[in-house]
């Protein structure tokens, strides 16, 4: 019954793929990929529908109401988030990776990986609004297309990262 | 060519269908290459597992490669490609958020969510938090407006910013990821205390970058901007036909074509300033200032008339100009009214003054002129085609994202 995980592609050739997707992304929309920008469009759907009064007088979701044709959830970034959550499952099922789990560091409990988890998830979500997207969407995308604020986001991403590591290695490592 | 839907060449209806396309590949690619183990993204910053660096790097390099060589195929038209603008503190601040998050996370937005879809409830916490994130920023939107809006570069590209050459810079980058991907390999191995490191100089992991590599050089050899990519017509093949006088129509040519609509295939494009089109011009002309031929909108009416193109302006000059112009682009079907509409007012209309001429034409000729004019002057060539030239103002609406709200 159990099944050994298939290994992981080749991380160049998985790498080489994933630029293939990118620029087909730009051949096709004139754009890079995106991720952050669906949890955005869930955000300000949410508060949309929960209480239009505040979305109306708040200038964060004011604009996006005003603007277009008032959906967010009818978005480029949301249709690719649901592909990129197909496409994942697909892998990650054909390859005996589905199930549930979490994956830390040796020395912490679950219940401290999953505090730090949402905590990093909402340090990246307001600093994916600054960087004006996240790894994929500024770094990434902005690395293919040559732009300053690409390099600028990759490099403060994980330079931060590896300057802090030290501080946060009890997560991670057993060192 | 390309980007396919800022010109128009997809319907935009379908551009949500491409949207989860492209993200099932997106998808797909990020799972298999272990992005969706935060334990595994996380390794990046303690040297036991580099998959970030070497999938992140190839995949960035790979797109810009390859956005050059589809730009220098005529391709991809990377004026239209969405440059991500500069908010340089806003950026950097940005940046150092997410390095704080990534690191407590173990996951940026684009993993999380892969890794979420497949159980792991680290990445779904994580998600969850992501949207409480965008929440916080919201609340807080008006305060954060100054940094967030402050210090615009706008649109500005790494290699301007470095004083480089575009293509210098895309090699000097393939070079840093190389000594990078022989670099972290050799500090993995000994993180993880492994002896030999046989893996460095497989043939499976030398083989993307080799061809990273010689994509690189190409990219450098290549000339700065080609002598004419493969669409277009060459200079020499235009200035021959130029010499020869291959573009020109003569007016009584485009006087029977007008008097006998049927027959009248051309598209008659008139070339002046806004006002002397306001003033008059032939039945059924567009409007195309000579100057903006080749702009985008244009261009694409142009190209993809199946009539044969017609330009005309007072004299033959300018038309002359916007012909050849259009001619190099690589479209045949173009043509010069043969002294503008100078000479054909004058053929048609002042025929009489230039008694001496009128006497030398054959009989047939004459009585043609006379009909014309007839005709130009009661207006009946204008009723037969029956359509009233307008002009053109905007084929294709350009959809430039708004500044700020990049959307990642």
């Amino acid at each position: 019954m159990e099944q050994k995980p298939k290994p992981y592609m080749n991380p160049y050739l998985a790498g080489f793929l994933l630029g293939l997707v990118l620029l087909a992304a730009f051949f096709i929309t004139g754009r890079g990929l995106g991720a952050s920008g669906a949890a955005k469009s869930v955000v300000i759907e949410t508060i949309g529908s929960i209480s239009p009064e505040y979305a109306d007088s708040h200038p964060f979701y004011a604009s996006f109401f005003a603007t277009g044709d008032g959906r967010p959830m009818k978005n480029w970034l949301v249709y690719l988030t649901m592909g990129v959550l197909g496409g994942a499952f697909f892998s990650g099922f054909m390859s005996g990776r589905a199930g549930f789990a979490i994956d830390k560091g040796p020395r912490i409990s679950n219940t401290k990986r999953l505090i730090f988890a949402s905590l990093g998830g909402i340090l990246f979500g307001i600093g994916a609004q600054f960087g004006r997207g996240c790894t994929s969407g500024a770094a990434l995308s902005g690395m293919a297309v040559l732009s300053t604020a690409g390099f600028l986001t990759m490099m403060a991403i994980f330079g931060t990262g590896f300057v802090i590591a030290y501080f946060f290695k009890k997560l991670w490592i057993n060192a | 060519m390309g980007p396919l839907i800022p010109q128009g060449f997809v319907n935009p209806d379908l551009n949500l269908f491409f949207a989860f396309v492209i993200g099932l590949g997106f998808g797909y690619v990020l799972e298999q290459g272990g992005f969706s183990n935060s334990r595994k993204l996380a390794g990046v910053f303690y040297g036991y597992d580099f998959v970030v660096l070497r999938v992140f790097f190839t995949a960035a390099i790979t797109a810009a490669i390859g956005l050059l060589l589809f730009s220098y195929m005529g391709w991809v038209n990377y004026d239209l490609l969405y440059v991500n603008p500069t908010f340089l503190w806003s950026a950097l601040v940005g940046g150092v958020i997410m390095g704080f998050g990534f690191i407590l996370g173990g996951f940026c937005p684009g993993t999380s969510m892969v890794a979420a879809v497949i159980g792991k409830i680290d990445a779904m916490v994580f998600v969850l938090g992501l949207m409480i994130g965008v929440f916080i920023f919201g609340s807080f939107y008006e305060d954060f407006l100054p940094l967030y809006t402050g210090e615009n570069l706008g649109s500005i590209f790494i290699f301007d910013t470095l004083g480089l050459t575009r293509d210098w810079f895309v090699f000097l980058l393939v070079l840093v990821a190389l000594v990078a991907f022989i670099v972290t390999r050799k500090i993995e191995d000994k993180v993880n205390g492994i002896e030999t490191s046989k893996g460095l100089f497989a043939p499976l992991y030398v083989g993307p970058v080799l061809i990273m590599l010689v994509a690189a050089i190409v990219v450098l050899w290549l000339p700065e901007s080609p002598s004419a990519k493969w669409f277009e017509t060459d200079a020499e093949t235009v200035l021959g036909e130029a010499a020869e006088g291959k573009q020109f129509v003569q007016t009584e040519e485009l006087a029977y074509k007008l008097l006998n609509s049927k027959e009248n295939d051309y598209l008659l494009v008139d070339i002046r300033g806004d006002e002397a089109f306001a003033e008059f011009t032939l039945p059924g002309a567009v409007h195309i200032p000579a100057d903006k031929v080749l702009d985008l909108g244009y261009k694409k009416l142009l190209s993809e008339s199946k009539k044969p193109i017609l330009f005309f302006g007072f004299s033959d000059t300018d038309a002359s100009q916007a012909w050849m112009s259009l001619r190099r682009t690589g479209i045949s079907d173009v043509f010069v009214l043969k002294g503008g509409l100078n000479q054909f007012f004058e053929t048609i209309f002042f025929a009489e003054t230039q008694t001496n001429t009128h006497q030398e034409m054959p009989l047939f000729e004459a009585r043609f002129i006379e009909r014309a004019r007839e005709a130009f002057q009661s207006g009946e060539a204008a009723e037969k085609i029956n359509v009233k030239a307008k002009p053109i103002t905007t084929i294709v609406e350009m959809e430039a994202p708004p500044a700020g709200q990049g959307g990642c």
